[in-house]
C-alpha cells in the first residue's frame, strides 16, 4: 500500500497551504483533489482580497492561486488530481477513486480540506434550465470566457451574490436586480456600493416567488416580504431574465470526517456541521486534521493561515519541525488570523444586528438597505472631508465598515491614509499631508471605495478620479455622463485621463470632469449622451 | 455569449476550434473547454429532460456535483458535460431520462 507522511485532501487555498507548509518541513506530501485542475476556486476569484500584506491584500484570487501552485511546486508537494477521496478511516487509510479504480493509501496525518458547497434553496421553476449556483456563474465567465446569460438576477446579497453580480457586470451581462429575504445586505458595504452605481437596484425583505418560461428562463416574479418572512400580497414585481443566480450561502463539505469518526457538531454560525476541532484543527482523531471552510466558512484568506497552521502542526507533531520553530510559526498565524477576524463581519458577528461602527459612529442605514450611502451620511467618517474650498486634489474614501483591510495606508507614499495596527479601524484622513494624486490608493482599495477630488479642475468644473474595470475602456476626450452612487444620471461629463499601469493590476482610473457642484456626488462614468438618457 | 475581452482576465486563453455534434446539428467549441460551456456558448439551455415528468434540466453547479447537466457523449448516457472536455468530431445528444430516445418521439440516435 502508498505511504505517505501526510495526505491533503483537496488542493484549494487551505489544502495547498497545508502541503507546502508540510513539505517545506520535510515532509512526503501528497495532495489528492477530484477536479482535473488544482486551486479549488481560487482561480475564479477575480477580484482583489481583502486584509493586509501578509494576507496578500489587493491581489486578485486567481493570481494568489499561481503563487501557491508555484510554492508548492517549489517544495515537491505531489498532486494527484481527478482523484476523489471517497473514504477516511481512523486507522489513517484514505480510498482513492481514480478513474475504474480505487486504491487504497496510508497516510501517518491527514488534513481534510475538502471547502464547501452552495447551499440551494427551492421556489417553485427552481428547476429550468436558466437557474444556476453563483459558483456556476463564476466557473462559465472567469475560467471558460463564456457569459452565463444576459440578463441575470441575483439571490442573494451576502459577499458571494455581491462579488458575483460585480463579476457579471465586467462579463458583460445584465444583472436586473439583487434580492435578498433579509433586510440588510449580508455582504461587505463596498461590494454593493460598486454594483450600485453601475445601477443594480437592491430588493431587500424580498423573496423569490417563481422562475417561469417555456423550456428555460424567462421571467422572474420576486416579491416584498414582512416581519415574519411572509409574501405581502401585492408586491410581486416581475423581471424580464433568462438566468437566475442562486448565493444564499454555504456549507462546509464535511462527510468525509463525519465518516472518520470525527466527533461533528451543528454550529449554525459555521454554516453546518463541522468537526469539533483544537487550535491546531486538530479533530478529536490524532493525526486527521481540518483546514478551511470546511471546518467553518470564511474567506479564502483565513483558510490559507488555517492550512498553514494544520500543516506546520502535523509537521510538528511527526517530528520534521522542532518544538521552538512550530511554536514561532503558529503565532506568527494566529496573530495574521486574529486580525482577519475583527471587525463587523467576524466570524462571531455573523447576523447580528449592528447600529454602529467600532469607533461609536452610525452605520449607513442607506448602505445596508439600497448599496450605496447617502452623501449626507459620508461627513461622519472620517475617511471624508468636504474640501471644496481647497485647491488641490485630495482623496476621498468612502469605507464605512469595520473591514479587515489596509492596503490604502501601505501604498500611499504621502502619508495621508492612516488605518494603524488594527487594520478593520476606518482608514482616517491625514489633513496635514499632501496628496500627489498618483492614485495608487484608488487602485488599490479592494472595495473600490477611494476617489480622488480635485475641486477646481477648471472654472467651473472639478475633476473626479474613479476606479474603473469595465469594457470597453473609455477613452480621453469620451463625452458622457457622470453617476451618482446610486447609478442615477447626474451631469454630462468628460473624461480627460484613463490611466493604465501595471502597479493598478487592471483597476484603471478614470479621470472625469464634472460640474463643481457635482463633485460630492459623480461616482461612475458612462458613455453617451446626458440628454438623452 | 463568449467574452471577447475581459477587462481582468484579458483574451479568455482557449484550445483550439474543433466541431462536434449536438443532436446530429454540427456546432462549434473550443478543445478541452467543457461541453456544457461550448452548448451555453451557442445559446443550447437544455441538456436533458427527466425520465418521470419530462422536465427540461441544465446547467446548475458547473462543477460537477449536481448531475443536472449530464448527457449523452459518443453514446454514453449520463457524462457530466460542465466536467467533460470537448474533443473535435464528438457526439452529444440531449438525453431522455437514460437514453437518447424521447418516450415515443423520434430518435436524433440510439444508444
Amino acid at each position: 500500500m502508498e505511504h505517505y507522511d501526510l495526505a491533503v485532501v483537496g488542493a484549494g487555498p487551505a489544502g495547498l497551504s497545508a502541503a507546502i507548509e508540510a513539505a517545506g518541513a520535510g515532509m512526503g506530501v501528497v495532495v489528492f483533489d477530484e477536479n482535473a485542475k488544482p486551486g479549488g476556486q481560487l482561480f475564479k476569484q477575480i477580484h482583489k482580497f481583502f486584509g493586509s500584506k501578509e494576507h496578500k491584500a489587493k491581489t486578485r484570487g486567481f493570481q494568489i492561486g499561481r503563487e501557491l501552485l508555484e510554492e508548492a511546486r517549489a517544495v515537491g508537494v505531489k498532486a494527484e488530481l481527478n482523484s476523489a477521496v471517497v473514504a477516511v478511516y481512523g486507522n489513517r487509510e484514505l480510498a482513492v477513486s481514480q478513474g475504474e479504480k480505487i486504491k487504497r493509501v496510508k497516510s501517518d496525518a491527514i488534513i481534510i480540506a475538502t471547502g464547501a458547497s452552495e447551499n440551494m434553496t427551492p421556489f417553485e421553476g427552481w428547476t429550468l434550465p436558466g437557474v444556476i449556483g453563483a459558483g456556476a456563474a463564476q466557473t462559465l465567465m472567469n475560467l471558460h470566457g463564456v457569459m452565463p446569460g444576459k440578463r441575470v438576477l441575483m439571490l442573494g446579497s451576502g459577499n458571494v451574490g455581491l462579488v458575483v453580480s460585480y463579476q457579471l457586470l465586467q462579463a458583460g451581462c445584465q444583472v436586473v436586480a439583487v434580492a435578498d429575504i433579509a433586510r440588510t445586505i449580508g455582504g461587505y458595504g463596498v461590494h454593493a456600493s460598486k454594483i450600485a452605481r453601475c445601477g443594480v437596484p437592491f430588493y431587500l425583505s424580498h423573496t423569490i416567488i417563481k422562475a417561469q418560461g417555456d423550456g428555460k428562463v424567462e421571467n422572474v416574479i420576486i416579491g416584498e416580504t414582512d416581519a415574519k418572512r411572509e409574501l405581502i400580497p401585492g408586491t410581486e414585481r416581475c423581471f424580464e431574465a433568462d438566468t437566475v443566480c442562486v448565493a444564499v450561502g454555504l456549507s462546509p463539505m464535511s462527510q468525509l470526517l463525519g465518516q472518520a469518526g470525527c466527533r461533528m457538531v451543528n454550529e449554525p454560525q459555521k454554516g453546518g456541521f463541522v468537526p469539533k476541532v483544537n487550535e491546531y484543527g486538530e479533530t478529536d482523531i490524532k493525526g486527521i486534521y481540518a483546514a478551511g471552510d470546511v471546518s467553518g466558512i470564511e474567506e479564502a484568506s483565513a483558510a490559507m493561515i488555517e492550512g498553514r497552521i494544520s500543516g506546520a502542526a502535523a509537521a510538528n507533531a511527526a517530528g520534521f519541525m522542532p518544538d521552538g520553530e512550530f511554536k514561532a510559526r503558529f503565532e506568527e498565524c494566529e496573530t495574521s488570523l486574529a486580525q482577519l477576524r475583527r471587525g463587523m463581519f467576524a466570524p462571531g458577528r455573523k447576523g447580528a444586528e449592528q447600529s454602529e461602527t467600532d469607533e461609536g459612529i452610525p452605520l449607513s442605514r442607506a448602505l445596508l438597505s439600497k448599496g450605496y450611502i447617502d452623501e449626507n451620511e459620508l461627513s461622519a467618517f472620517p475617511g471624508f472631508r468636504d474640501c471644496s474650498a481647497l485647491s488641490e486634489t485630495y482623496p476621498v474614501i468612502e469605507c464605512t465598515q469595520n473591514i479587515p483591510c489596509n492596503p490604502c495606508q501601505d501604498v500611499c507614499p504621502k502619508g495621508c491614509i492612516h488605518v494603524g495596527n488594527d487594520i478593520t479601524a476606518l482608514p482616517v484622513l491625514n489633513p496635514k499631508a499632501s496628496c500627489s494624486a498618483c492614485g495608487m490608493c484608488v487602485a488599490a482599495c479592494s472595495g473600490q471605495a477611494i476617489f480622488l477630488v480635485q475641486p477646481h479642475y477648471e472654472p467651473g468644473y472639478a475633476l473626479v478620479t474613479i476606479p474603473y474595470e469595465f469594457f470597453p475602456l473609455p477613452q480621453k476626450g469620451d463625452k458622457g455622463t457622470a453617476l451618482s452612487r446610486s447609478g442615477e444620471a447626474l451631469c454630462p461629463a468628460q473624461v480627460v485621463d484613463v490611466r493604465d499601469a501595471k502597479a493598478l493590476d487592471n483597476t484603471r482610473l478614470l479621470s472625469i470632469k464634472v460640474p463643481s457642484s457635482h463633485l460630492n456626488r459623480a461616482r461612475f462614468f458612462v458613455k453617451g449622451d446626458f440628454a438623452n438618457g | 455569449m463568449r467574452i471577447k475581452e475581459h477587462p481582468v482576465l484579458g483574451i479568455p486563453e482557449k484550445g483550439k476550434a474543433v466541431s462536434f455534434y449536438f443532436d446530429g446539428d454540427i456546432f462549434s467549441g473550443y478543445e478541452e473547454e467543457p461541453i456544457a460551456a461550448a452548448l451555453r456558448a451557442a445559446g443550447v439551455l437544455v441538456h436533458r429532460h427527466t425520465s418521470r415528468r419530462n422536465e427540461p434540466r441544465g446547467i446548475f453547479c458547473a462543477i460537477g456535483r449536481c448531475t443536472d447537466c449530464v448527457m449523452i457523449v459518443d453514446g454514453e448516457p449520463n457524462v457530466r458535460t460542465c466536467i467533460t472536455p470537448l474533443k473535435e468530431g464528438m457526439r452529444v445528444q440531449t438525453q431522455y431520462g437514460v437514453s437518447a430516445v424521447p418516450e415515443g418521439g423520434d430518435a436524433n440516435g440510439t444508444l
